[in-house]
């Protein structure tokens, strides 16, 4: 399992001494660690600390390692404990962190407590950078800023507990812009990445090649869709994706003609063979938006149904909750033991209308 | 689908609010619809619903209800976990 997320006590551990036994000068960043940290920052994974410092070590730590901490944990309880809350705010899996302390009793706890994560003293992890668990095979744009996006999502997070109106109201106080369009060849290495990433908005479970990326967009039968999000917290880039296969239609058999990018199968069905969103998105409306996205530029091109089908997983149950919301059902027949499953969507009647601050550039180009 | 135990429904409020961050949806009727404009649940609301379902009450919604219909309203959602506990 590739690591996410590190986790670092600080006295003696990210810091080269301990905290309050010098408060008028706190000690600085430990060498070894922290050339770690930045290498390790560089390839995408992120940083948090789990300290029983009071916070004010913890803003010291950011400061003089440089590093942005997606999440900080100070006080006394268990570290398993800071361990777990961490894990649960950014929405990783407990084996996608690493914990790292000097303290051989913390690390049994944590052990013990998690087992699912990667427990490391201080000398391991100065090894730790030539781990494959630390060595993602492709470190896109996204993944380099990654540390600063969540630093910025705790800042919206911030905003959002003290601002009076709703969640949309919200979304147009940050700024928010979605961009729906064309995938290109650009976008591939961060399409893979998702597909390798992604596991709450995931429809199929499975890793797709960045060879089969680019064979979806080169081809007649699928369209495939790349969303942006950004708002004046931070950039998020590349979030989500989508392949649609316009169902039934067989591709430019002998001497008959292409058939069209967008038009429906022969059964009026779009299928949705892939759709993946980063859970960075999540309560900001986007995969909703790309719901209601799909259902109408599928209605548009002359399908009467859209289709997803849809693994089901306690892990994705995030994205069963939007398909919901959106107005799709299961296949009648269909039970929750079943390992996926077709869920459908009539597109006629009244379609969700789009957010004000979605753009689509595959309508407008 | 009946309706739970009224203490049970004003549970569900109660958690519903704070999911939610907003405290006008403790006056929530229990027949109103929780998808769609009014209390637009979400697929990030909803999740830490279901999630503080799932450790109050022990009832795996997601695992067996594979529309979510229990999340129709407050009165389904209470009914769907009364169902659970009695048997």
């Amino acid at each position: 399992m590739m690591v996410k997320c590190v986790i670092w006590d600080l006295d003696n551990t990210l810091l080269s001494g301990v905290y309050l036994e010098s408060p008028q000068q706190p000690p600085g960043a430990d060498p070894a660690m922290l050339t770690v940290a930045a290498q390790l920052r560089d390839r995408g994974i992120i940083h948090a600390v789990a300290t029983r410092n009071p916070s004010e070590a913890a803003h010291h730590a950011a400061q003089v390692t440089g590093l942005e901490f997606a999440a900080t944990e100070c006080g006394w309880g268990r570290k398993s404990d800071a361990v777990r809350r961490i894990v649960e705010d950014l929405g990783l899996a407990a084996d996608a962190v690493a914990f790292v302390d000097d303290d051989l009793y913390e690390r049994a706890e944590v052990s013990f407590a998690v087992p699912e994560a990667l427990v490391l003293s201080p000398e391991d992890m100065a090894d730790a950078v030539g781990w494959p668990e630390f060595s993602p095979a492709v470190v896109t744009a996204e993944a380099r800023r990654r540390g600063e996006m969540y630093a910025e999502r705790r800042r919206r997070q911030e905003e959002a507990r003290v601002f009076g109106g709703s969640r949309d109201a919200f979304l147009v106080y940050c700024g928010t812009q979605v961009v729906i369009g064309p995938a290109t060849a650009a976008d591939v290495p961060r399409l893979h990445e998702l597909s390798v990433r992604t596991h709450q908005f995931n429809t199929t479970g499975e890793a797709v090649s960045e060879a089969e990326v680019m064979a979806w967009i080169a081809s007649a039968e699928h369209q495939v869709t790349a969303v942006r999000l950004a708002d004046r917290f931070g950039d998020d880039g590349l979030v989500g994706g989508c392949a649609v296969a316009f169902g039934g239609l067989s591709p430019g058999g002998s001497g008959g003609v292409v058939p069209p990018r967008q038009a429906p199968g022969e059964d009026g069905t779009a299928t949705v063979t892939l759709l993946m969103m980063s859970c960075r998105a999540m309560g900001r409306g986007v995969i909703e938006a790309l719901l209601a996205w799909l259902a109408r530029s599928a209605r548009q091109a002359g399908a009467t149904t859209l289709v997803v089908p849809c693994l089901i997983s306690p892990r994705n149950v995030p994205l069963r909750l939007a398909l919901a919301a959106s107005g799709f059902r299961a296949a009648e027949g269909s039970s929750p033991g079943e390992a996926s499953v077709l869920f459908f969507r009539p597109l006629s009647g009244p379609l969700p209308d789009l957010p004000s601050w979605v753009a689509d550039t595959v309508a407008a180009g | 689908m009946t309706g739970g135990p009224p203490e049970l429904t004003d549970a569900l409020r109660e958690i519903l609010a704070q999911v939610t961050g907003r405290p006008e949806l403790r006056g929530l009727g229990g027949e109103v619809p929780l998808f769609g404009p009014g209390v637009g649940l979400d697929s990030l609301t909803g999740t830490l619903l279901l999630r503080e379902v799932h450790r109050r009450f022990g009832v795996d919604v997601a695992a067996e209800d594979l529309n979510l219909d229990a999340l129709a309203s407050l009165a389904t959602l209470a009914g769907f976990i009364s169902a659970r506990q009695l048997t």
